[in-house]
This record gives structure tokens, C-alpha cells and sequence, in this order.
């Protein structure tokens, strides 16, 4: 009984603190992004030969999220039966843009009007310790162009 | 060549279901199947237990304390009580029971495999009356006549081994709670029938020898004053509610119109003996 009581509230506080952090961030992102849309980041290795830049540059981001406890819990039930784990999704695709804001952010005060050859690593931040520990990693990388 | 990055719409990576929406159906579809997959097992282990032959059950000493605290009148009366209630209840031959007292404070009785009977000081000296020890001993002796014991072992086994299996393969520890705890639950429905058959068959006992079921409320009352502050829901408790099983037997009463009952008193030393310093002490 006592577990299942600490458990409710642990699964609670982690939707309620969890999905404040998610819409807030979300928030932020879609701001953060319209003010970045003037450097573009283009996945292409071979840029237009007509470009000369004065400078290229390496430029990178880097961004860790952790789960909550009941994005945990609903992902845990997920690979009972299968399916889509909506759950980890949001997470994944928040830390893909911010990890592509943070690169942008580098090439913008660099004075860059672009960004070429753009990739992704991601990690997940387990280390053996896979049921405490659920959090994912994604560096976003690539070369800025200055003009 | 003009660079430039679409404006991408919002929320083409991820599904719109809400959380909230995913969880209930997850929770629901995940327990509902769990809680069906450990009653349907339980009911095969329980059913099937009781085919285990009762002198396999014989072998065991499992929770039978080692000597018998209580002095030697005592335990004679017991067991002598315990035979009477045997022939009431019509057990099958070859079960016997053995009855042993502990001296402690614990207000609780319980039987274990074998036909052993353990009573506690704790519980007795809150009787008044022959009729609510009975009703004590009674409900202890149907639950070796039904199997309960072995059943209930042999199901908990099954799940246990079941559960075990489902949440090594799972490997995630946050589930794998749920997963016990949910089950506890659909294990406690077992618990709680036993219980209930073994009320029914050792009022049925008490009406046989002394012509009434007075003074089995007595029992239950002893054992209410001591859950004062338990307020664990009826579907988190091993047994029925008290309130509900007293209220069984006074409507039992009123059906069979037994208002002024003569209840039989224990033996005029039975306080004695609970408290005294002469029980055997092993050596």
C-alpha cells in the first residue's frame, strides 16, 4: 500500500513537473527558431561553387534530456505490447531542434549566414545503470559559412 | 544557388495523443491482461493443489513452533476441543490435527500444512467463552479440511515463479513494481474466498455442538479492537471486513431465531494457565 502510494506520487510529479518542462520548452524553441530561420542548415556536403566565404568554421551543439518518471513508466508498459512510444518521441525531437538552435546560435555569432554539411550524433546516457539513468544526448554539428 | 530552410509545421515529428490518454489505455490494457493472466493461474494452482496427497503435506514443519509453550492441561483442552471440532467438520481420515499455543502478545491464530494449529496467548485471553475459542479453532481446522494452506502456497508459487520470469525478461524495475503490486491484488481474491468458506464452515461446526452459533461475533469483536487503526481498503486485506463478518452472523442469528443463547465458559483455570510460569519450558 505505502508503495503503491509513493509510486502515484512519483508518477505524478513526474507528468506534472515533466510536461511543464516539455510545453515550456516547446514554447521556447518555436521563438527560438524564427529568429534563426535567416541561417539556414543544409545537409549537403558539396556546397553551390558560386559561394566564396572569407572563413569556414566548425560549429557545434550539444543537449541532454532526461525522461521523467512517467515518461519512463508509459515507455516500460510500451515495450510489453509494442508500438509507437509517443512518450519518447516529443523528448527526441525537442532535443534534435535545441541541439540544431544551440549549433545555429554558435554560427550566428560567428557572423555566419549558413551552416553546411549538418549531423547528428546521439547517445543515450545510461552507463549500466539503465533503469535509474534515461537520458538522451544529440550533438548537432557542422561547417559555418562567413561571409 | 539560394540556401534556405522550409518553415517547417509544428508537431510533424511526434504523435498528438496525450500522455494522459496513452497512459490509461496502456495502464488499462497492461494491468486488465495481467490481472486475468494471475487469477486464471491462480485458479489452476489452486484447483490442481488440492490433488497433492495430504501425507506429502505431513512432511513439512513449515511456521510449527518447536515446543508447545502453554502447560500441560492447557493443551490438552485444546487439543481435545480440536478433535470434537475434527468430527464436526467431518475431515477425511488420516488429516489430524495438532494444536499448538505460543505464549506471546500476538493477537493471531493460523494454520499451516500438516493440520497444525497455532494459537496465540495474545488472541485467547481476549475470549470469554468456549463457544468464540471454537469459533477460533473452527475456522483454522476448515482451512486444512479445504486445503486452503497448500492451495494458497501452491498459487502463490505458480505467480510468484510466473511474475518472476515476465520481469527478468522486462528488465525494468519501475514496471516490475506495478507489476507485483497489481498482482498482490488478484492474489488477495483467493485469500479473502478461503476466508469466507472457512467462516461458513466453522459456523456450521458451532451450530453442531452447541446447538447455536453464539458467541462467534465475540471472536470477531477480540479482533476488531485491535485493528482500530488499519484503514486499508477491502480489496488491499488478506480477510473480509470484520464489521461485514459480524454483521453476517448476527443476520445468521436473527434468521435462526437464536436471541437468548447459553454460551458455554471456558474452564474455570483457563486464565491460569495463560499466564502461568509452570508452562514447559523445552530443555
Amino acid at each position: 500500500m505505502g508503495d503503491l502510494i509513493v509510486f502515484l506520487i512519483l508518477l505524478a510529479l513526474g507528468y506534472g513537473f515533466g510536461r511543464a518542462a516539455e510545453l515550456r520548452h516547446f514554447k521556447n524553441i518555436q521563438k527560438r527558431e524564427k529568429l534563426l530561420q535567416s541561417i539556414p542548415a543544409i545537409a549537403s556536403k558539396i556546397p553551390d561553387p558560386s559561394l566564396h566565404p572569407r572563413q569556414v568554421q566548425l560549429v557545434a551543439g550539444n543537449v541532454v534530456i532526461s525522461v521523467d518518471y512517467f515518461k519512463r513508466f508509459i515507455a516500460g508498459l510500451r515495450n510489453l505490447v509494442g508500438g509507437r512510444v509517443t512518450a519518447y518521441e516529443t523528448l527526441l525531437d525537442r532535443a534534435r531542434r535545441e541541439a540544431i538552435l544551440r549549433m545555429k546560435e554558435e554560427a550566428k555569432t560567428l557572423g555566419a549566414n549558413l551552416v553546411f554539411n549538418v549531423k547528428f550524433e546521439t547517445a543515450s546516457i545510461t552507463k549500466g545503470r539503465k533503469n535509474q539513468i534515461g537520458s538522451v544526448e544529440v550533438l548537432a554539428y557542422g561547417t559555418a559559412f562567413i561571409e | 544557388m539560394d540556401y534556405s530552410n522550409p518553415d517547417l509545421p509544428e508537431g510533424i515529428n511526434y504523435s498528438k495523443t496525450h500522455p494522459l490518454k496513452e497512459f490509461a489505455i496502456l495502464t488499462a490494457g497492461v494491468f486488465g491482461v495481467l490481472i486475468i493472466a494471475v487469477v486464471v493461474l491462480g485458479l489452476l494452482a489452486d484447483h490442481f493443489a488440492q490433488y497433492i496427497p495430504y501425507r506429502v503435506e505431513t512432511k513439512f514443519r513449515i511456521l510449527v513452533p518447536d515446543h508447545d509453550d502453554g502447560p500441560a492441561p492447557l493443551n490438552d483442552y485444546l487439543n481435545t476441543l480440536a478433535k470434537r471440532i475434527a468430527v464436526a467438520e467431518q475431515l477425511p481420515p488420516g488429516m489430524n490435527i495438532t494444536v499448538h499455543y505460543v505464549d506471546s502478545d500476538t493477537v493471531n491464530a493460523y494454520a499451516t500444512l500438516g493440520g497444525h494449529i497455532v494459537l496465540f496467548r495474545g488472541l485467547l485471553e481476549k475470549l470469554q467463552h468456549e463457544n468464540a475459542l471454537a469459533m477460533v479453532m473452527a475456522h483454522e481446522i476448515a482451512h486444512v479440511k479445504y486445503r486452503h494452506v497448500i492451495r494458497s502456497l501452491g498459487s502463490g508459487l505458480v505467480i510468484g515463479i510466473a511474475l518472476s520470469m515476465l520481469n527478468t525478461s522486462l528488465g525494468n524495475t519501475v514496471v516490475s513494481g506495478m507489476i507485483d503490486q497489481t498482482s498482490q491484488v488478484g492474489m488477495l481474491k483467493f485469500s479473502r474466498t478461503h476466508e469466507q468458506q472457512a467462516d461458513d464452515t466453522a459456523l456450521d461446526s458451532l451450530q453442531q455442538q452447541y446447538g447455536h452459533i453464539g458467541g462467534a461475533e465475540e471472536l470477531f469483536a477480540a479482533i476488531k479492537a485491535e485493528e482500530k487503526l488499519d484503514f486499508v481498503p477491502v480489496f488491499l486485506r488478506t480477510h473480509p471486513d470484520t464489521d461485514a463478518r459480524i454483521t453476517h452472523i448476527r443476520q445468521l442469528r436473527q434468521q435462526r431465531g437464536q436471541r437468548q443463547l447459553t454460551l458455554t465458559p471456558l474452564p474455570a483455570e483457563f486464565m491460569t494457565w495463560l499466564h502461568s510460569d509452570t508452562a514447559a519450558q523445552p530443555e
